[in-house]
């Protein structure tokens, strides 16, 4: 594999944040915000700088594409730019959950968290 | 929603957003600029004032953190794409993250720095404390008086109702009972319109000593509107205001029911709470106490409504609506707007209103009667707002100047340090982290200033206070407490990064092998030199508007005490004397009284001469009223507006008020059927221009419903009556006796020598005649000249100090950057005077270039004030905001004091000694 999505990590958090709203579908920056807003329950709601920032280091790096502008349907008529996963995204995506997934479990094992059983 | 509120572009924020945006390197912004821009204005939109601000402070952050950081990630991108060009852009390194580990490493650092250069630290903290402190204490008072909301109930539906006189240019004519009436049963924007009156009055019959309290007379559903309930006892009912059945004889009605303030029932029943019920006397008459008001309650009134504000205890008026003159307006009236109800539509109906009731109305109509409404807190500020405003402004400039001089020190510190940033930099440690370093020791240097500064602002409250400006509403709340925290700490932020911006951007880009060929010079001196220059142009700039405000202030403060206010207020004793209704019914037992008073005072030994007037010059505002010539009978229109103002025999005498014309009020006059009166210079040359106003009649109203005709005997020079500051309208004198012999009047006693020396002699001649008079206001005539002058004092001596402060910090200022400029210069310098330079042509070198700095900043600083000076408007007293003699006189002073400042370096650079300085090199 030309790049290993593991050279890739850890991901800031917000890195990981936009990937995981990516994952879902190609959207706009404003989308992703307010993916990010929702998921956390309102938590969360980065500023645009450090939003664009995180999204023009990740397309940097070949972790997004940027698509071509186009107008949301449900945002009007206005055209926005859109934002995609490549492969290299979604592995390192994954590879990032995978990483947490280990330290979640380690978390477990050691009764630091208690997961919630729905 | 349509797309141009959704982008945003209609919306101020996101041109302020726009402006952050310049932070960030170019590339990035025109990539993500627009869309950045819609998010923040998406986020703008859905919050409220607080969230906004919250917002607007975290955004600022954001794009100071972002932006910077962006630009020195960009420049290493760009570095690095041109060493290892055709690389593609892997993983990346993150540098300068934020951690909580790297901020504590940097304040270790930066203290330690400090302990090793405490003179450096100690002259940042103070200079930073000196203008958080002006601002923290500045908004102690911003908040107490201009943002407080006044404490009643929902007072932001409280609003003032004023009515204009717009063709006899009369502004704030109270309204008469049945205006207030008919505005109430005839309009439905508001849930309660009420009216008060603020007189004094004799407090008799209690037992205690006969003491003259100030009454607020109001309608009884007043207190109640204003969300204030009696504390013991009740409040007022409808029942309370009905009117005597015999309204021409006063005193011999129903009791008058009265609430007591918490402030009089304590320290004249001493909290004794069966004072409920006790009958008392007010002015002779009968009254009942009902209640007592809680502790806290105060009256706020506009100045303009002429109302006392220390009420001493309420009554309720008994108003017979069915027989009281229209056109006799002596109520103020408040009202609550009804919910939903805007100022426009309260105003629309108020006017539907009066303009019913004035085309009945001839008089009124002809006056060209308009209505105002005008929320009660903004119009009770109206005219301190222009003092706070432009001293807010004042601080402001100093907190800039200030910041300016930390951010020269910090540069020039910076520059000594840019070898250890240079390695650092070459060590790994990112532009980023350098850039956080100097930002760390920027916001400790502000925490320390915010912290003298809260102690400095406490004791500069206590300054102010002691200054007494008496004319700021609600100044007695002045305190520093929680919101006034979170303001200095915000301050203090803001501090930090307006004068921790320039060094960190310097310091991230130190360069090492630049920084290492230079050897001990730091790199780019001219470029160096250009930037410390133009923060010094600025100061200079700032303080110079400072300087010139407080320049025009000291003219105004000279013009007002150089006025001639049309008597001598020295060796002129006054007091306020009552007689009670009960025990002085008649007209001419009042005039007996006060003929008597006036006999056995002037032959006191120390006392020239005694008269009365209601009222006396600067103490209270006269009644006014129509008047007009002769011709004018029946023709409303050409009545013009006087001041009105009743006088005893000798008045002019004793005032030292010159005769101009004619002869003067005697004790002949004395008599209820003597129709004369004088008017003074400035209505004889408006009536009667270029004729003698001696022997003319006029028309004139003053108590009966029409007016009626008088004889001018004699002409005075004109009295500034209500302010020192302006002319003030014209004014007709009465004989007391004509006008019924009030019962309250303002006495003055010209003495030969120390006024108040008098006052026992006084007091003994009233306890002779009549024991159980109240005496009240015993004081010179010089202090009310005083007060007039007061508010004139206070934003003088304030702007003054933080104008000599602006000077003093940026002549430091000045002194430093020229001082830097000599030590970085003297290998140059010590070249020149090997070369057989003399120390003058140095001495001229370095002073030409300091002056040179000091010329531009005043140059755009006497424009700036052009441009800014404006705001004292109001302030000022016979001096224009543009006046070319202050401008001039303080460019000059300004000129020297740089001067001054520049000598000092100037002169040390003439000692160099050039061996030393070659060596060093």
């Amino acid at each position: 594999m030309a790049h290993d999505p593991n050279r890739y990590l850890p991901l800031t958090p917000i890195a990981f944040e936009i990937l995981l709203s990516l994952a879902e579908g190609e959207t706009h920056g404003y989308g992703i915000l307010l993916d990010i807003v929702g998921r956390s329950g309102g938590r969360l709601r980065p500023h645009p700088g450090t939003l664009y920032r995180a999204i023009a280091r990740l397309v940097e790096e070949g972790l997004l594409e940027e698509l071509d502008e186009r107008p949301d349907p449900e945002q009007g008529d206005e055209r926005r730019r859109y934002y995609g996963l490549t492969r290299l995204g979604r592995a390192a995506g994954a590879a990032e959950a995978a990483r947490l997934d280990a330290q979640l479990n380690a978390a477990r094992v050691r009764r630091l968290f208690q997961p919630r059983t729905s | 929603m349509n797309v141009e509120s959704r982008s945003g572009a209609g919306i101020p924020s996101s041109r302020g957003y726009r402006v952050l945006l310049r932070l960030y390197p170019r590339v990035f912004r025109e990539r993500y600029g627009a869309e950045m821009t819609r998010l923040f204005c998406a986020d703008w939109r859905r919050r409220g004032v607080s969230g906004r601000v919250a917002l607007a402070w975290a955004t600022l952050w954001d794009a100071v953190w972002n932006g910077l950081g962006e630009r020195m990630a960009h420049r290493r991108r760009t570095r690095r794409a041109r060493e290892f060009p055709g690389k593609r852009a892997g993983p990346q390194k993150r540098r300068g993250e934020w951690s909580m580990e790297g901020v504590w490493r940097d304040v270790r650092f930066a203290l330690r720095l400090f302990a090793r250069a405490p003179g450096f630290a100690a002259i940042a903290v103070f200079t930073i404390g000196l203008g958080i402190g002006a601002n923290t204490a500045i908004f102690t008072v911003v908040r107490a008086v201009l943002l407080r909301p006044l404490p009643y109930a929902q007072p932001d539906r409280l609003v003032m109702v004023w009515s204009d006189l717009v063709r006899r240019n009369i502004p704030h004519f109270p309204l008469s009972p049945p205006d207030l009436k008919d505005m109430r049963e005839q309009t439905t924007s508001f849930t309660a319109l009420e009216g008060v009156v603020t007189f004094a009055q004799a407090l008799t019959g209690d037992g205690g000593e006969p003491e003259q309290v100030q009454l607020g007379g109001v309608t009884p559903g007043f207190l109640g509107m204003l969300g204030v309930r009696a504390e013991l006892g009740r409040a007022f009912t409808e029942d309370d205001a009905l009117p005597p059945a015999d309204a021409a004889a006063p005193g011999a009605g129903p009791p008058i029911m009265v609430l007591l303030s918490d402030a009089l029932w304590r320290r004249r029943y001493g909290g004794d709470p069966d004072v409920v019920g006790r009958g008392v006397e007010l002015g002779g008459g009968p009254a009942i106490v009902v209640g007592v008001l809680p502790p806290g309650f105060r009256l706020y009134a506009p100045e303009a409504a002429n109302l006392t504000t220390a009420i001493d205890a309420w009554v309720a008026l008994r108003i017979d609506y069915a027989t009281a003159d229209r056109n006799t307006g002596f109520l103020r009236v408040i009202g609550r707007l009804a919910p939903g109800v805007t100022l426009a539509r309260a105003l629309e109906d108020l006017n539907g209103v009066v303009g019913r009731l004035d085309q009945q109305n001839e008089r009124m109509h002809t006056a060209g009667r308009r209505m105002r409404v005008v929320p009660l807190r903004d119009d009770i500020t109206v005219h301190v707002r222009p003092t706070v405003l432009a001293l807010l402004g004042a601080v402001g400039f100093v907190l800039l100047i200030a910041c300016a001089n930390v951010s020269n020190l910090l540069l020039v510190r910076g520059a000594a340090r840019e070898r250890e940033m240079a390695v650092r930099a070459a060590l790994g440690g990112g532009g980023l982290r350098i850039a956080q370093q100097v930002f760390v020791e920027s916001l400790l240097l502000a925490g320390a200033g915010a912290l003298l500064g809260t102690a400095l602002a406490a004791g500069g409250v206590r300054l102010l206070l002691a200054l007494q400006p008496a004319n700021l509403p609600r100044i007695e709340t002045v305190a520093v407490d929680g919101p006034v925290f979170v303001y200095t700490a915000a301050a203090a932020m803001l501090a930090a990064l307006i004068f921790g911006t320039l060094p960190a951007l310097h310091a991230s880009r130190a360069d090492l092998a630049r920084a290492l060929k230079d050897r001990g010079r730091a790199s780019g001196a001219r470029a160096q030199a250009m930037l410390h220059g133009s923060v010094v142009v600025l100061e200079v700039a700032l303080s110079l508007v400072l300087l010139i405000g407080a320049g025009l202030m000291l003219r105004s403060f000279a013009v007002l005490r150089d006025v001639q206010p049309g008597f001598e207020p020295q060796n002129l004793l006054t007091f306020e004397l009552g007689l009670p209704f009960g025990r002085y019914p008649a007209p001419v037992d009042r005039a007996t009284f006060s003929r008597l008073l006036r006999e056995r005072l002037e032959a006191e030994s120390g006392i020239q001469s005694a008269t009365a007037a209601m009222p006396l010059p600067l103490t209270s505002v006269a009644n006014h009223g129509p008047y007009g010539r002769e011709e004018a009978l029946g023709q409303p229109d050409q009545l013009k507006q006087a001041d009105l103002r009743i006088v005893l025999p000798e008045y002019f005498a004793t005032m030292r008020t010159a005769v101009i014309a004619g002869r003067t009020l005697s004790a002949a006059d004395e008599s209820d059927s003597a129709a004369v009166v004088v008017v003074d210079r400035v209505l004889a040359e408006k009536t009667w221009p270029g004729e003698s106003a001696v022997g003319k009649r006029m028309l004139i109203r003053l108590f009966t419903p029409e007016p009626i005709f008088v004889d001018v005997v004699g002409v005075v020079d004109h009295q500034r009556n209500g302010t020192l500051a302006a002319e003030g309208r014209e004014t007709v004198y009465f004989p007391g006796r004509f006008a019924g012999s009030w019962n309250n009047m303002h006495w003055a006693v010209r003495t030969t020598g120390d006024p108040l020396r008098a006052v026992g002699a006084v007091r003994a001649v009233l306890a002779e005649l009549d024991p159980l008079l109240p005496i009240s206001r015993v004081q010179p005539m010089t202090e009310y000249v005083d007060g007039a002058m007061a508010p004139t004092r206070f934003a003088l001596i304030l702007i003054g100090i933080f104008g000599l402060t602006a000077l003093l910090l940026a002549s430091i200022g000045l002194y430093g950057v020229l001082a830097y400029a000599v030590r970085q210069r003297t290998a140059e310098i010590g070249l020149r005077m090997a070369f057989g330079a003399r120390g003058t042509s140095i001495l001229r070198m370095v002073v030409t270039e300091g002056l040179r700095l000091a010329f531009i900043g005043v140059v755009l600083g006497l424009a700036a004030a052009l441009a800014l000076t404006r705001v004292l408007g109001t302030l000022l007293v016979g001096v224009q905001p543009t006046d070319a003699t202050t401008y001039a006189a303080v460019a000059a002073l300004f000129l020297a004091i740089a001067a001054l400042a520049c000598y000092v370096p100037a002169w040390r650079a003439t000692r160099v000694d050039p061996l030393v300085a070659l060596r060093a090199e």
